[in-house]
């Protein structure tokens, strides 16, 4: 059976785009973007931290044209990024200089620097507020006037904090550790090949699809994998990014400052038993590394799980295999390839069809043959 | 005061100051626009901390501005969609590249500025600040 070119669609395809922007607007009302980034900063953060391109306009732009679908929203800012030219790399950023707006630990009661909880939703009641139905603009203008009245005379410029693991690599308990500066792989230049490298696998889960990455790490703990881990410190907070001159590049003080990020940070504990001389065993932690924009503490939590789940590859659980976890989570290779299923596969299930009739045929007529000889 | 400084002070701080400073070379100096201000990335490189190693979490939109004045350029970048602000940060940066004399007088109203900023942070610093947990022991 040969190919045949058909055609016909294109009018069909215009009236279902304009389908489409009938049912964003339907009830005829438009929601701004200024609005969408107001109100959703969660879906917001998602986006960009799955995207990997960080900007809150164009993920509020994204998910307005997506209607509020984060599938559709990062495949469209995924999209967008590839038409835009990458100008500079950032010098390399040392998370201990976030300003933190959150940090917590659940290892340590007392931490340097103590636990700020920040803005959470941990300790709220899950119970649907129904004045948020009513509220209006001049309502929250009002309430944003209180609380900054009710503050805020402080002298902490700023609020950067030491981290847990220095605390504990002082104390012995995870081992120390030197820089290393060698340049990073990307995945977005260069196909993600295995054994992958540390910063390819960093850099894959930090884009990842947030459901994804979530189930992956519930699924180690509850046994599809060999982990036990702990929230060693997760903060929330900017890092300053900044870029050396392009032809003139000097010392920190002669980098341009650009703006601020914000991201989640998270170092999970694992316990582990090394064997140290003469076959001594001695308990240790490892640490398992999530860093994501905006906050999105669940998936960066994640993350730290299927880091350290990666840096200790077994066949036993397909949670520590690098090609099952990397080569599933991202949003727009996993969304992408479910979706084109609905695309036209006319000729292949042609051909499959073709394969049934032939064997449904072949079937009677040996049922037949039987049916002759046994007759 | 170096451009790392410099450059957050002028991004951070009152955008009307910034277009003033600019406005005043402009005024006086031809200004030559070497690349309108237009979008760009950068790739972030951040260094983790479990074992130290670098990575890219992803890019940030900017917008990039370069001029020359009195034959040194100047270079405007700043993270989202601000093409005045990058203008004016590349004519402030050429600026100081040319050594013009008005850079001089600029320095006092750049550490008042970084004053107003600072006093800001601490006051948002200080809202977080309540919410850090003071625990107490219970008697049991």
């Amino acid at each position: 059976m040969g190919y045949i070119a058909v055609k016909g669609g294109t009018h069909a395809i215009e009236e279902s785009i304009k389908r489409l922007k009938y049912e964003r607007i339907h009830h005829g009302q438009t929601i701004e973007v200024e609005r969408i980034k107001a109100g959703m900063r969660g879906l917001v953060d998602q986006v960009m931290s799955e995207s990997s391109l960080y900007n809150e306009t164009l993920a509020a732009l994204a998910i307005k044209q997506a209607e509020g679908n984060p599938e559709e929203a990062v495949f469209l800012l995924r999209a967008y990024r590839s038409t835009v030219p990458r100008k500079h790399y950032s010098k390399v950023i040392e998370t201990e200089q976030m300003n933190v707006e959150r940090r917590i630990s659940a290892s340590f009661k007392d931490i340097p620097g103590g636990q700020i909880l920040g803005a959470t939703t941990d300790y709220t009641h899950r119970l649907l507020d129904f004045t948020l139905m009513d509220e209006t603009d001049v309502a929250v203008q009002e309430w944003l006037h209180y609380y900054q009245k009710e503050s805020f005379q402080g002298d902490e410029e700023q609020l950067t904090l030491p981290k847990v693991l220095d605390y504990l690599r002082k104390e012995g308990l995870i081992p120390p550790c030197e820089n290393n500066n060698m340049e990073p792989d990307d995945v977005t230049r260069e196909s993600l090949d295995f054994p992958s490298s540390r910063s390819q696998r960093l850099q894959i889960l930090t884009r990842g699809e947030t459901g994804a990455v979530t189930s992956l790490a519930y699924a180690v703990i509850r046994g599809y994998g060999a982990l036990h881990p702990t929230v060693g410190e997760l903060r929330v907070g900017t890092l300053p990014v900044t870029i050396d001159h392009p032809t003139d590049a000097g010392d920190e003080d002669d980098a341009y400052y650009i703006g601020e990020v914000k991201v989640t940070e998270v170092e999970m504990l694992m316990p582990v038993t090394v064997e140290k001389e003469y076959g001594k065993k001695e308990m240790e932690f490892e640490i398992g590394y999530g860093l994501v924009f905006g906050q999105n503490e669940t998936k960066a939590i994640s993350m730290g799980i299927l880091d350290n789940c990666l840096e200790h590859p077994t066949p036993d659980f397909p949670s520590h295999n690098e090609e099952f976890v990397l080569y599933h989570i991202d949003s727009v290779e996993s969304t992408g390839f479910i979706s084109h299923l609905k695309m036209p596969h006319y000729v292949t299930f042609q051909s499959k069809l073709d394969s049934v009739r032939k064997t449904k045929k072949e079937g009677t007529k040996n049922e037949e043959g039987q049916e002759v000889k046994s007759g | 005061m170096k451009r790392r400084r410099r450059t957050e002070i002028l991004i951070n701080g009152s955008q009307k100051r910034v277009e003033n400073m600019a406005h005043c070379i402009k005024d006086k100096y031809q200004v030559k626009v070497v690349q309108e201000p237009e979008s760009g990335l950068v790739m972030l490189k951040v260094r983790e901390t479990s074992q130290k190693s670098l990575f890219y979490p992803g890019e940030v939109l900017v917008i990039e501005c370069k001029v020359q004045i009195e034959g040194r350029i100047g270079i405007g970048i700043v993270t989202g969609d601000q093409p005045e602000l990058s203008y004016n940060l590349a004519v402030i940066d050429a600026a100081y590249e040319a050594n013009l004399p008005e850079t001089i007088g600029w320095m006092e109203l750049l550490e008042n500025e970084e004053k107003v900023i600072q006093e800001q942070r601490a006051a948002a610093n200080q809202s977080i600040l309540k919410t850090k947990v003071n625990f107490e022991t219970m008697d049991v």
